[in-house]
């Protein structure tokens, strides 16, 4: 008998919709003609879910006693029995029954593949079993049911039903998923939008390494070892030269933007030379790994080679190598390196990514080293004039004969050119004369004199000096213009290297003395502030130890001295001797600098003025609050008792009363907010007493509660009993608790409970206070915790909207967070978050600890300090 | 019997006013915001309004500027908070009068019946005034002090500044509301051109014009007449 196929709907989180899917797929193929049935279906009570149901056929459960109770669980027999071509099984990794035959619903399903009967299943990626503690690490929950990824990954097909973490949350807000009185606590727990992405992204990758996985096995199968473009993979060649890291990068941007992955290889050539520079090779295997790629090594005898078999094997779909820096000629010789990859690995995209060297990246500074006059040119001028010169008359003297004069110089005038335009016009025209010279004497008649026998002779050598000297200056000056305007150039770009990081960096001061380094070609630039001998440095480079070979101060302007006073800025230069040309560009540069300088020092002053304007601005705010705050209930007061200090007026006895209720009300609430006032202060000087210890969570809303007096049926407990003990200042729990409470009671409708919930997420307590009033918008949350602040200046709290503030305060200094969200179908939740407290054996080590450090310190107060 | 609507949020204030208005023999509305407020005025036609400046959603100005425009009940400002803008900004918008809380009952209750006598007195057409220092002739334009003896005169500006202030005796009349019933609304004069007239009559009338016991200065709100000091 042929097994039956299995197909698994697997689903990141809870609610995305498999059961859903399942019976979709299974009412489709019934309407097909199939003969589908249900072996079992859970519909956690969604009804849209139960509805999909429809005319499928459900099989009957099986009842198993367990301990006096009833539990129903999936009959195989009956299955098998009834012999259908297809049943959907909800839930994969469901555990059975104690008693049952199989202790797993997997080992089941099993059980009706084996009896050749399709299976179509449902799955969370949390009841994977290596996935398991990952998940429970992310979302706090120990999933105890788990299915062996072997097994899943044996199913046939395997189909994930994707859900964005915004719809799931938006279902479960609408309570498609959980009953509206779970939502709460759903969205705030295991729905965060946190846990759901990564939820999703782990049953993505969890999918595209099985789907990798089967390709592997289909390309083994059909001995297929052509790269099967799946997922980018982008290998990089690691150079070893200096300058692959933009190579790498470039290859990191290029996998990131198709979510490839990155392959760094080296291929060592084994002919037993090192020629690769280990250091930069090390630099670049970690950058590789810092960009999340990978490094491999190959051996080989022949770099291109090898490179392109390690493409292949890898199946890489892009090739990423440095433009060539080997010469040209070499690339004659040898053939291109480039040309060879691109043949090797034909099927492969390869990049050539032009190489650029580190010193003129964009952005740097290439060095301005001064091309003045060399003098070894000169000194080749002079040697070539003292050697050259006798050997043209050694080796033409047999000509003397046969050749005519005019032609020997013209083949003089070469030379004395070639002379002229290494050393310049003054040794081009001593040489002109030297020539003329040694051609009189070896080679026109009479020999070995200076005389001249003929005029035309004569005419000739005149000429000859005249030419050669002419033609040598010429040449001379267009050397010497020429490098004039290369420096010109050099000195442009490095003025606008250094304008452009004044309009573009933020902080330029630093860049622009980097610069300096750089373009001069210095061992080390000093700029500081402040009379010589008590220097105080603001931006160095290099070597800056040695005697300073230039030292310029830098120009004050006015604005700036007003600010800072009489200031000296000095610029020091060391290592090389700048010539006068690098020293007049040096200036130029230096006032940039001191622009920089300046500016920097206007926008510090401006930021400090915004900071105090914004000081300023809170104080308003904060006197604004006090005195409505303050007033309001002095006004009541004040309007009461001076209404019954007036003898004239016939008070009731019930008026009476109400009017003493009155009086006593508004103190109490005068005293709360002074109270307050003084709990504000006391954070912010940071003079707040705490003292932790194990608090029950109940216990301390039970508190709160009381101490707020409020109505039994206004605030809602849902505290579980089994909640562990948080870690923190009770009283101060007690408090915050208060302040919460006191403020969703505030805002929610009247007839709506506020409702006050605990739970364990991992190590930490979340405690929720959810109302169903206005809410705030996210935008103003920030504003609300922020001390004094309030919603507008008008509202009737009492508090000066500082509530909320002092709660943050106080959880903080316990060590907790305090959120606002939004409570879904309007409202605000406000969660605090405690650590739990420690198993009691730590918390004995940590009183020990305490009770040492209180041996240390002066007596500890026995009790805390009232803070109210 | 007099009725009093007492706009406030904050319920402990309603009920300290309302407690002492009903014990005064007052009949006593409340509205806890400024659109409750303005169907309360509409339904219950009261006598008098006393209204909270800063109320949550409709402020009180906007609600003083929403009721003049159908009725002139008047309306005293109650408030706590200290800037004068605030106050010459619901003078303006046509409040009678204002009170900074905390205050006590004896004066906003002498404040409530200074303004019902005033709203029940109905025409303001007062032929003379006479208080213990001066007598002005509101018909003949002559103005006497000490004793009746001693006649003194007055500009025509000033007997403008003057008529205003005398014709609303005990309420505050803002520099705005001044300056528009002495030039006419679309004359804007600086402020201090008031102050040097308002200086110019009390050397002419008050005895002691450096301490006035009759042209009263509200700081940066305006003027007020207190006839029988």
């Amino acid at each position: 008998m042929n097994r039956g196929s299995l197909r698994i709907y697997l689903g990141a989180s809870p609610g995305v919709g498999k059961t859903y899917r399942m019976l979709n797929e299974g009412v489709r193929r019934a309407e097909r003609g199939t003969d589908v049935v249900v072996g079992v279906v859970e519909t956690h009570g969604r009804a849209r879910t139960a509805e999909q149901i429809g005319d499928l056929e459900v099989m009957p459960m099986k009842a198993v006693a367990y301990r006096g109770t009833v539990l129903k669980e999936m009959d195989v027999a009956a299955i098998i029995a009834r012999r259908p071509e297809v049943v959907l099984v909800d839930e994969y990794a469901h555990t059975n029954a104690p008693g049952s035959a199989n202790e797993k619903r997997w080992q089941d399903v099993e059980q009706l593949l084996e009896a050749g009967i399709e299976v179509i299943s449902t799955l969370n990626i949390q009841h994977l079993e290596s996935l398991n503690d990952v998940i429970s690490r992310i979302t706090g929950t120990q999933q105890r049911e788990t299915v062996p990824d072997a097994i899943v990954r044996r199913a046939d097909q395997l189909e994930l039903v994707d859900m964005s973490p915004e719809a799931i949350r938006r279902r479960m807000a609408h309570g498609n998923i959980y009953p509206a009185e779970r939502v709460d606590a759903a969205l705030a727990n295991y729905f965060r939008p946190g846990n759901l992405s990564a939820l999703r992204e782990l049953a993505l990758l969890w999918l595209a390494d099985r789907v990798e996985e089967s390709l592997t096995s289909y390309l083994d199968a059909h001995g297929i070892s052509a790269a099967w473009e799946t997922r980018e993979r982008v290998v990089v060649g690691l150079t070893g030269f200096v300058g692959g890291e933009a190579l790498i990068r470039r290859a990191a941007r290029m996998a990131g933007r198709v979510s490839g992955e990155l392959i760094g290889v080296h291929v060592a050539v084994d002919d037993g030379l090192a020629q690769d520079d280990a250091q930069a090779l090390a630099a670049q295997r970690k950058l590789v790994q810092e960009l999340g790629g990978t490094v491999h090594d190959v051996v080989g005898h022949d770099t291109a080679e090898a490179l392109a078999a390690f493409a292949i094997r890898e199946k890489a779909t892009q090739l990423v190598l440095g433009a060539s820096r080997r010469s040209r000629w070499h690339e004659i010789v040898h053939g291109s390196f480039v040309t060879r990859v691109t043949r090797l690995a034909a099927q492969i995209d390869v990049h050539i990514i032009a190489q650029t060297d580190d010193t003129s990246a964009p952005g740097r500074a290439g060095p301005l080293r001064a091309p003045s006059y060399d003098p070894r040119r000169v000194v080749a001028g002079v040697v070539l004039t003292v050697v050259g010169l006798p050997g043209f008359i050694a080796a033409t003297l047999p000509l003397r004969e046969t050749v005519d004069l005019s032609t020997l110089l013209l083949l003089a005038l070469v030379i004395v050119l070639a002379i002229a335009v290494l050393g310049g016009r003054i040794v081009g025209a001593v040489a002109a004369v030297f020539a003329s010279l040694l051609v009189n004497w070896f080679e026109v008649r009479p020999y070995y004199t200076l005389t001249i026998a003929e005029g035309e002779n004569l005419l000739s050598l005149v000429v000859f000096v005249v030419v050669a000297a002419t033609v040598g200056t010429l040449v001379d000056v267009v050397s010497r213009r020429s490098l004039e305007a290369r420096r010109s150039r050099l000195e442009a770009e490095a003025l606008t290297r250094s304008a452009t990081s004044l309009a573009v960096e933020p902080e330029p001061v630093a860049r622009l003395v980097e610069q300096l380094a750089s373009t001069f070609d210095l061992g080390g630039v000093l700029l500081s502030t402040g009379a010589a001998g008590q220097q105080a440095s603001i931006a160095a480079v290099g070597e800056i130890d040695k005697v300073p070979t230039a030292t310029l101060a830098l120009p004050t302007s006015e604005l700036a001295s007003e600010l800072t006073g009489e200031e000296t800025r000095t610029l020091q230069v060391f290592g090389r001797t700048l010539s006068s040309d690098d020293l007049r560009l040096l200036r130029v540069l230096a006032d940039q600098l001191a622009l920089a300088l300046d500016n920097q020092r206007l926008k510090a002053e401006a930021g400090a003025a915004a900071a105090l304007a914004d000081v300023d601005a809170v104080r308003i705010a904060l006197l604004r609050a006090v005195s409505h705050d303050l007033r309001t209930p002095v006004a009541s007061i004040k309007a009461m008792i001076s209404g019954l200090r007036d003898p004239t007026v016939p008070w009731t006895p019930g008026q009476l009363a109400e009017a003493h209720v009155t009086i006593e009300e508004e103190t109490d609430r005068l005293n709360r907010l002074i109270g307050n006032l003084l709990d504000a202060s006391r954070l912010q000087i940071g003079a707040l007493a705490i003292h932790f210890g194990s608090a029950g969570v109940a216990d301390v809303a039970a508190a709160a509660l009381h101490s707020l007096n409020v109505a039994a049926d206004a605030v809602t407990l849902a505290i579980p009993a089994d909640l562990p003990p948080a870690w923190c200042d009770p009283a101060l729990l007690e408090r915050s608790l208060a302040n919460v409470v006191s403020n969703a009671l505030r805002y929610t409708p009247l007839d709506v409970p506020v409702r006050l919930e605990a739970s364990v997420v991992g190590t930490s307590i979340h405690i929720r206070v959810i109302d169903r009033g206005a809410g705030i918008a996210a935008e103003k949350r920030a504003k609300v915790i922020a001390p004094f602040q309030r919603l507008g200046d008008q509202t009737t709290t009492d508090g000066v909207g500082l509530g909320l503030a002092i709660t943050q305060g106080f959880v903080e200094a316990m060590h907790g967070t305090i959120r606002l969200d939004d409570t879904p179908g309007g409202g605000l939740t406000v969660t605090i978050t405690l650590p739990t407290a420690p198993a009691p054996e730590q918390a004995l080590e940590e009183l020990a600890g305490e009770a040492a450090d209180a041996d240390a310190a002066p007596a500890a107060p026995a009790a805390r300090e009232e803070v109210s | 019997m007099t009725s009093v609507l007492i706009v406030d949020d904050e319920r402990q204030l309603r009920r300290a006013l309302s407690l002492n208005f009903a014990a005064r023999g007052f009949e006593v509305f409340e509205s806890a915001t400024g659109e409750a407020a303005i169907a309360e005025v509409a339904n219950e036609h009261p006598d008098l309004i006393l209204l909270d400046l800063g109320l949550p959603g409709m402020d009180g100005v906007s609600v003083i500027e929403a009721m003049r425009g159908w009725t002139s009940t008047p309306i005293i400002v109650l408030t706590v908070r200290d800037d004068e803008q605030s106050k010459v900004q619901a003078l303006d918008a046509g409040a009678d009068d204002y009170l900074t809380k905390p205050f006590g009952m004896a004066e906003l209750v002498a404040r409530v019946r200074a303004i019902l006598r005033r709203a029940s007195s109905g025409s303001t057409e007062l032929p003379e005034v006479v208080t213990a220092d001066f007598r002005l002739d509101l018909v003949g334009n002559r103005a006497f002090v000490g004793g009746e003896q001693v006649e003194t005169r007055l500009t025509p500006t000033e007997w403008a500044i003057v008529r205003h202030l005398v014709r609303n005796p005990q309420r505050l009349i803002t520099y705005r509301q001044l300056i528009t019933a002495v030039w006419g609304p679309s004359y804007d004069p600086d402020q201090n051109l008031l102050r040097v007239h308002m200086g110019h009559i009390r050397r002419k009338l008050e005895p002691d014009h450096a301490r006035p016991a009759y042209f009263i200065t509200d700081s940066g709100v305006g003027y007020r007449f207190q006839p029988g000091s």
